[in-house]
């Protein structure tokens, strides 16, 4: 009986996949991987898209939450996927071009991925407790230089630990990984707790995580790395405190398959994501949560992320931050 | 063998584990960065500090061992020949992990819960074989269809 | 606005038939959900949220809370009935859970455990909606020195849970902690023990870990020794809990629920600690002490009654502060984020009937879980009837399936295997493995707070004795070391008298 029904279901399904090619793509549902939890801020962008995607690929996603070593794991899984385009990778800056350039042992580069698109961009500010005596950047930079001073992360080798890092080393301090103590967190929630209690002075990191604590009043903006002014964060630009070169660092979201997948299956995806990121609802309760979109295509997306990349490599070099063991 | 209470024997190989961990593993697969600026902030310290905690315990428990009166021996198995079924199913674990990428989770599934019946020498066969195949099939449209979980495929027969 | 104003706002928000469905489909869900081992309350948390962003918000909200407290008692299902905790929360009650499941008495437990679920549930409620600012602002004083002295404070209830030998116990514990350093190292990001294996430089999973020393072994000890004609009778049987029983262990019940509700207003500290101190400080006050662990219906309720006293208690860092405190939570607080609102001391002002309106649902859904947990106990009794030969291999392939679903990944059901294979040799060997599990929950806990405190001080360690805090947990702390050491050799002086 078990071998009846087990030859009759494999000549339906083997019959269904020889006629497959690359012109059906898709036929079946692809699997999403979000290398991080789930109530994360790419947990939540890429469920958030993965609505109208889903009505642009005409496909249902199956949204796979593989968490582990900072987006390591759930990137290694995508990387050793079959490219049949099949298995997708929510990359975000964490795992795709800070962690890239601080760790020597990552168990993948760049070069492993072909990025279909980068389609969320979210800035990021640095803010302190609110009844700090601190009240802007150069409150901070004058209390680093007395010492004592010390921001939060989710994690080395996160965006948040670059980004304090950066935002000290732009404001001329010396030897910025020394002067101030990184004490690094389980999560990026751990991270603004840690501001909050007083475990750590500030941290700096995406706009929309600590969107909810400015408008609160629990947290006070210093900075954020946009030119233009970030709505609900009543402070400066980078552009404003003339550090031009802080606008590389932002947040993204973007969406990559193994290095192998083909021209048709990448050009499926800019077609998909033109679609889906005109979706109205999609945008604006992007917006609501401090993001711009905008839809990059494969080639842009590509140079976006090298571009940053060159960037965090080269500040990592000069500061001595490189992981190696 | 026989004169060793069984608390001391599992002290000596707690002792054995820990001085392994010091000596070998620690220092080989564990890897602190030059630049620490304090022993205690060390990626090793934590480590070292089980390993010394666990050759302590290891020594209670051998010097404790000596001294009890414990019966530690387990009940003898009703049914013999335990360590061949024990090994059949450690094989067959073994396959049913290189199974789940290539076979697909359902398919091996199946198999596996038919060995496992087998091995637990299971009174009503034809039940264990109709649920063999039933399980997984259940188990796979919830988890793939309501509860939308990517489960594993295999290269061969591919579910709905 | 007064507080009858209030109440009288969050009742037009919530006193309609939509909500009330929202927190009844929630709780059902939740219920169903948690008894299905791996797939844990967070995982139906996640499930369920996109399906939330086109609802109104305080329907959205009142949907995922129900899956939540459905979700914590679901997960005591399994671990009765089948030695496999549904999720971590309830790792505690599978201690006497299941061999009162072994004696036919599932029927019991069960019922014992729907009863201190709800008990809980509704004190944890009222801690939130009568302490939610004072605790929430306590809450904020712990930084890591304090964190770092309440675990080493909790680490002590692996003594309550060691069973016949003490130090068998804390060889177990080392193991726990040995195997929780695998992973990336916290502050320098270096490998530990991950042979460059990616999925092992996330850390071994939780629920990996927990299925497979718990559920594993029961399979294994099966082939090694297939009794078939043991364990036919087995059946949950028409015992019911009686009133004279919940009466005996109410004082267990409302002492779990308040350390569930201390551990809970705390972030990061979560539900499965808080059952195992709760169960261990039961089993410290109770007469019948020695039937802790072979099926004492004071440790199921115990154990059930701290994790569930947590489920209302996340919610006051998250209501008050906006911190998340813990990922079912974090995914929580990503709902009220997808709806605009943004949780913290300006909603108390802003959307004080949404507020007032979850006050009113949870209460309520303390109710429902009462009425879905006795149908659901219902209907899982079948379970109890299942022949062990059928049973065994069912259980072996659900743990699969569970466990490849937590993070979509088939190396966990590897670690789930070897670690089937640890807890048969240590089951063997009569070394417990509870507190092998603890250990593996706070020792990670205990070493990071101890290096973030380290780092906050510049490595001085006189910041773990800063602040009254502290003091009172190193006091209590000691305290305690000085109970068990004095049990210890009371214990070995009437072996020898025996021997």
């Amino acid at each position: 009986m078990k071998f009846a029904k087990f030859s009759a279901v494999s000549a339906m399904i083997l019959g269904l996949a020889t006629a497959a090619s690359a012109a059906d793509y898709p036929e079946r549902p692809i699997n999403m991987v979000i290398p991080y939890g789930a109530g994360g801020a790419t947990d939540i962008s890429a469920r958030t898209i993965a609505e109208p995607l889903g009505k642009a690929v005409g496909q249902s996603l199956i949204m796979a939450n593989v968490t582990g070593a900072g987006g390591a794991t759930g990137s290694v899984a995508v990387k050793n996927a079959k490219p049949d385009g099949y298995t997708m990778l929510f990359a975000r800056v964490g795992s795709h071009s800070v962690n890239p350039a601080m760790k020597a042992t990552l168990p993948y580069t760049l070069d492993d991925f072909r990025f279909v698109t980068v389609y969320e961009i979210n800035p990021f500010a640095c803010a302190v407790e609110a009844n700090s005596d601190i009240n802007s950047m150069e409150d901070l930079i004058a209390k680093v230089n007395e010492g004592g001073v010390s921001y939060s992360s989710s994690g080395v080798g996160s965006g948040l630990h670059l980004a304090g890092a950066m935002v000290l080393d732009e404001f001329g301090v010396e030897d910025p990984i020394n002067a101030a103590t990184h004490i690094p967190q389980k999560g990026g929630g751990e991270a603004v707790t840690a501001v909050l209690n007083g475990t750590a002075t500030f941290l700096c990191t995406n706009s929309s995580a600590l969107a909810s604590f400015v408008a609160n009043g629990q947290m006070k903006p210093l900075m954020v790395t946009t030119a233009e002014p970030v709505v609900g964060f009543d402070a400066p630009t980078s552009k404003d405190l003339g550090k031009p070169a802080l606008e590389q660092l932002v947040g993204w979201t973007g969406i990559a398959g193994p290095a192998g997948i083909s021209d048709e299956v990448a050009a499926k995806w800019g077609e998909w994501m033109a679609a889906a990121a005109g979706d109205e609802e999609f945008v604006s309760s992007m917006e609501a949560r401090g993001s711009i979109i905008n839809v990059m295509s494969p080639e842009d997306a590509n140079a976006f992320i090298q571009e940053q990349y060159q960037t965090f490599k080269a500040l990592v070099d000069k500061l001595g931050m490189r992981v190696e063991g | 063998m026989q004169n060793l209470h069984r608390q001391t024997l599992i002290g000596i190989v707690a002792i054995i584990a820990g001085l392994f961990l010091m000596l070998v593993a620690i220092p080989n697969w564990v890897s602190s960065p030059s630049n620490v600026r304090n022993i205690i902030l060390s990626p090793v310290f934590w480590p070292y500090t089980l390993a010394a905690l666990t050759i302590l315990t290891g020594i209670g428990l051998t010097v404790t061992g000596h001294f009890s009166s414990e019966d530690l021996t387990p009940a003898p198995a009703e049914v013999s020949g335990g360590y061949g079924r024990l090994l059949i199913m450690a094989v067959v674990m073994v396959i049913y992990m290189f199974g789940l990428p290539r076979l697909g989770m359902v398919w091996t599934s199946m198999l596996a819960f038919v060995a496992t019946a087998f091995l637990v020498r299971t009174s009503h066969p034809k039940t264990a074989l109709i649920c063999a195949v039933c399980v997984p099939l259940v188990l796979y449209v919830f988890f793939a269809h309501i509860a939308s979980v990517a489960i594993p495929q295999g290269n061969f027969v591919r579910l709905p | 606005m007064s507080f009858v104003d209030s109440i009288l706002a969050g009742l037009s928000l919530v006193g309609n038939f939509e909500a009330f469905l929202a927190l009844f489909a929630g709780v059902a869900i939740g219920t169903i959900a948690g008894a299905i081992p791996g797939m844990s309350a967070t995982m139906a948390v996640a499930l369920t949220l996109p399906f939330t962003f086109s609802m109104q918000p305080i329907i959205a909200i009142l949907l995922l809370l129900g899956v939540y407290k459905g979700g914590i008692f679901g997960g005591s299902i399994p671990a009765i009935l089948i030695k496999t905790p549904g999720t971590p929360a309830s790792s505690a009650t599978v201690l006497d859970g299941y061999p009162l499941a072994e004696k036919g008495q599932a029927g019991k437990a069960l019922g014992m455990a729907l009863w201190a679920s709800c008990t809980a549930d509704l004190i944890s409620n009222l801690a939130l909606i009568l302490f939610a600012g004072w605790l929430a602002s306590f809450a904020l004083n712990f930084g890591p020195p304090e964190f770092f002295t309440l675990i080493l404070f909790s680490l002590t209830i692996i003594a309550g849970v060691s069973g016949a030998s003490l130090l068998r116990g804390a060889l177990s514990a080392m193991l726990g902690l040995l195997l929780a350093t695998v992973g990336l190292d916290l502050v320098y990001g270096t490998n530990r023990f991950t042979f460059g294996d990616p999925s092992m430089m996330g850390g071994l999973n939780f629920i990996a870990v927990l299925i497979g020393l718990f559920a594993i072994p029961e399979v294994l000890a099966m082939v090694w020794d297939p009794k078939p004609h043991k364990g036919q009778t087995r059946s949950l049987g028409d015992n019911k809990v009686t009133f004279g029983e919940y009466k005996r262990c109410f004082k267990s019940i409302v002492r779990g629920s308040f350390i569930g509700v201390f551990l809970g207003s705390i972030p990061g500290i979560g539900a499965a600690p808080s059952a195992f101190l709760s169960y261990s400080e039961a089993r410290r006050k109770s007469p019948n002490r020695d039937n802790f662990g072979k099926g004492e219906l004071e440790g199921v309720a115990a154990s059930e009654a701290g994790n569930n006293g947590v489920a209302g208690a996340t919610l006051i860092p998250l209501l008050a502060l906006g911190v998340p405190g813990d990922v079912i939570t974090a995914i929580i607080i990503g709902a009220f984020m997808v709806h605009g609102l943004q949780p913290g001391p300006m909603m108390f002002i802003l959307n004080v009937d949404i507020i007032y309106g979850l006050f009113i649902g949870l209460i309520v859904s303390s109710v429902f879980l009462l009425f879905i947990g006795s149908v659901a106990i219902r209907g899982f009794k079948y379970v109890a009837d299942i022949p062990r030969g059928v049973l065994f291999p069912g259980v072996l392939v659900l743990c699969v399936y569970g466990v490849f679903a937590v993070n979509n990944n088939i190396f966990d059901v590897g670690v789930m295997f070897v670690m089937g294979w640890v807890g048969f040799l240590m089951m063997r060997n009569d070394i417990p493995a509870a507190p092998f599990l603890i250990a593996f929950i706070l020792g990670p806990l205990l070493e990071d707070n101890f290096r973030q405190a380290m780092l906050m001080s510049g490595s001085s360690p006189a910041i773990l004795f800063r602040g009254p805090i502290t003091w009172f947990f190193w006091g209590l702390t000691v305290l305690t070391v000085i109970a068990i050491i004095r049990a210890g050799i009371r214990a070995t002086r009437t072996l020898k008298r025996r021997a």
